[in-house]
């Protein structure tokens, strides 16, 4: 009975807490600064969980995730702007939009492996950004785009806080459930297998290419949902929203969280938000504390705060994540 | 039609255009030098470490803050500002390596030597320090550009029948010129050049047969930190702007060039960086510069997926 339990007590608590506590302890304290403030935190929980997907498990250094955060951001604000396409809408167009561009990167790219993939990936994203940044006519260069319609759910507008909270905070979780249910299953081990060696794991049958490409895509898809999302939060994009040093604290929030581990990329991602906010006072820091934050970790946490091995039996143990054979015994990983 | 009188009718066809896109030549293999003077620094550390060093632009950022504040306080001559720039860089190479790439190599077994996760932690602490680096000379110079002193700038114009050359042009050339033979002198004539040959060929062997692998990790260091700062100080000069993001550009660049020239070629990676330079330049005649900045990176996509060995051959593993 407990087995069933303990999985079922931990996901109610964390579902308490996203939709319950968080909600009443921002209304109790009110400001639409704390509210844009949490919003922006989930935000970075499902980019960074995308990034997980795809450095973390799948051992790819993607050194583009900013841009693709960015396409997605910018087809929801065009198609809203130039459209009016609504928000229910927008949301997965976006996240296709971005998706299909990124499959359309990785077909030629990803048979590239360690450093020429990431550079790779640098390359691209920096070439999406000078597209957003030039390409006026469309994007509005440097000027970025104001969206002004509010989020439109089948008709149903929503204009407080606490509702464009409660958008936010669903989809983030729906978001990070799935990339949570696809890092933690037999295709996660398969990815898991190309980033200890790709050249083996096609030996043993595993199509390395077409694996990471999906794993590629898939994320991509993920970031730009998290584009649409902070498009609507915000009401205002521009390309220096998009830039090279949002991909580094996306990678800082998985490194420093712990490659390979889900929780570790929520965790890095909540203290990289929170800790720059928190030290407002000293003035402009962000990207300092991001970068001391981020060496600190790689030298004296090389496997971050929550690790892959804890992360792993934290799935199978807690959220139930292992599933059973016959016998009745547990699989999964060891 | 024979090629001379082909020739001839481009040239009658074209009188004006012709010496325009001559200057514009011109421009882009002087700016070839420059990205040139950061991919010689670059490669070197590339080629022993096989690990990329990010905080290179950095680097390359502090010698030309380190020149100015130098002219600031003293104005000393050109010459006594490129040598004190260069110790500076010395140090810095020297601070680098201590901080963000000695610490990674706990273990000197072939497995770790060779390993990825040893690589990927080295790009990821130099590229943390390059953030913290650059985001701290924003926060104590502020992001906006520092005038360089107009009598050390190098822009004294050359008048050179139809085209115009500055100074600078001459100044950059002869560096990086005389870097690249002293480096071939260097690595091919000298004890601590052969030691930098062994350990980047193979660190375990180079071990075994008595080379001091630390030791000449940290002098490749120096020596590529070294020429990074001075090309620093020479591009801030020539441009007459010194700002804290000023090397993130020129580091992609050096890269793009090391990675079209096969990697471990110091003369592969000069030649590239002149053609990046040219086309950077000759795209900007057919296209506003703002998208001309896209050249590299294509450049770096095409060679990574087309030509993997870059462009002039030599063996190398998986890319």
């Amino acid at each position: 009975m407990s087995e069933r339990f303990i999985p079922a007590a931990v996901i109610a608590a964390l579902v308490l807490l996203v939709f319950g506590a968080v909600p009443l302890a921002l209304h109790a304290h009110g400001g639409g600064y704390y509210y844009q403030l949490a919003s922006l935190a989930l935000i970075f929980i499902l980019l960074a969980s995308s990034l997980h997907l795809v450095s973390g498990v799948t051992g790819l250094l993607h050194l583009g995730q900013a841009a693709f955060y960015g396409v997605g951001a910018y087809l929801a604000a065009l198609a809203g702007v130039a459209y009016h396409v609504p928000f229910w809408l927008a949301l997965p167009l976006a996240g296709l939009g971005s998706a299909f561009i990124a499959l359309l990167v990785a077909l030629p790219t990803m048979r590239l492996v360690s450093i020429y993939f990431a550079v790779a990936t640098l390359a691209i994203g920096q070439m999406i950004n000078i597209i957003l940044m030039n390409w006026v006519p469309v994007t509005g260069g440097p000027n970025g785009v104001t969206l002004f319609s509010p989020m439109n759910l089948f008709g149903w507008e929503i204009t407080d806080n606490t509702g464009i909270y409660y958008v936010v905070a669903v989809t983030v979780s729906l978001s990070v459930w799935a990339i949570y249910r696809l890092s933690y299953s037999y295709y996660g081990n398969a990815l898991r297998a190309l980033r200890e060696d790709d050249q083996c794991a096609a030996a043993m049958g595993i199509d390395a290419v077409r694996l990471k490409t999906q794993v590629f895509t898939v994320a991509a898809f993920f970031a730009g949902i998290a584009g649409a999302l902070w498009a609507y939060t915000t009401g205002y994009i521009s390309p220096n929203d998009f830039k090279f040093s949002e991909t580094i604290l996306i990678l800082a929030m998985v490194v420093v969280g712990g490659l390979g581990s889900l929780p570790g990329a929520i965790i890095g991602a909540l203290l990289l938000v929170l800790l720059p906010e928190a030290l407002r006072g000293f003035g402009d820091v962000r990207n300092i504390i991001v970068g001391s934050v981020m060496f600190l970790s790689i030298l004296f946490l090389p496997k971050g705060l929550c690790g892959e091995v804890p992360a792993i039996s934290l799935a199978r143990g807690l959220l139930g994540g292992a599933w059973k054979t016959d016998a009745g015994k547990k699989v999964g990983w060891k | 039609m024979s090629a001379s009188a082909t020739k001839s009718y481009l040239f009658e066809a074209f009188p004006v255009i012709d010496s325009y896109y001559f200057q514009q030549l011109v421009i882009g293999l002087s700016q070839g030098m420059t990205y040139a003077l950061v991919a010689i620094g670059f490669t070197l550390i590339f080629g022993v470490l096989n690990a990329v060093n990010f905080a290179h632009s950095e680097v390359y950022t502090i010698g030309a803050v380190a020149g100015l504040f130098v002219i600031g306080a003293y104005a000393p001559p050109l010459a006594g500002v490129v040598l004190l720039v260069a110790a500076v860089g010395a140090a810095l190479g020297f601070g680098l390596e201590r901080l963000a790439f000695k610490p990674f190599r706990r273990f000197s077994d072939e497995a770790s030597l060779k390993s990825r996760a040893m690589r990927e932690s080295t790009l990821m602490s130099s590229l943390a320090l390059s953030i913290i680096v650059r985001e701290g000379l924003e926060l104590v110079m502020g992001s906006q550009m520092q005038p360089v002193p107009f009598n050390y700038m190098l822009n004294t114009p050359i008048v050179l029948g139809s085209i115009t050359i500055v100074s600078g042009d001459v100044v950059i050339f002869a560096v990086s010129a005389s870097m690249l033979i002293g480096l071939q002198l260097l690595l091919k004539k000298t004890r601590i050049g052969l030691s930098i040959r062994a350990v980047s060929n193979n660190p375990l062997g180079a071990k075994y047969s008595g080379i001091n692998v630390d030791r000449t990790i940290v002098s490749t260091f120096v020596l590529g930190s070294m020429m990074g700062a001075v090309a620093g100080l020479l591009v801030g000069l020539y441009y007459g702007s010194v700002f804290p993001s000023m090397g993130f550009a020129p580091g992609i660049k050096a890269f793009v060039a090391m990675v079209m020239g096969g990697l471990v070629s110091i003369p592969g990676a000069v030649i590239c960086a002149l053609i990046l330079g040219v086309s950077e330049s000759m795209a900007t005649t057919f296209m506003p510069s703002a998208w001309a900045d896209m050249v590299p990176y294509l450049f770096l996509i095409l060679t990574l997926i087309f030509f993997p060995r870059g462009l002039f051959g030599g063996g190398r593993e998986r890319v």
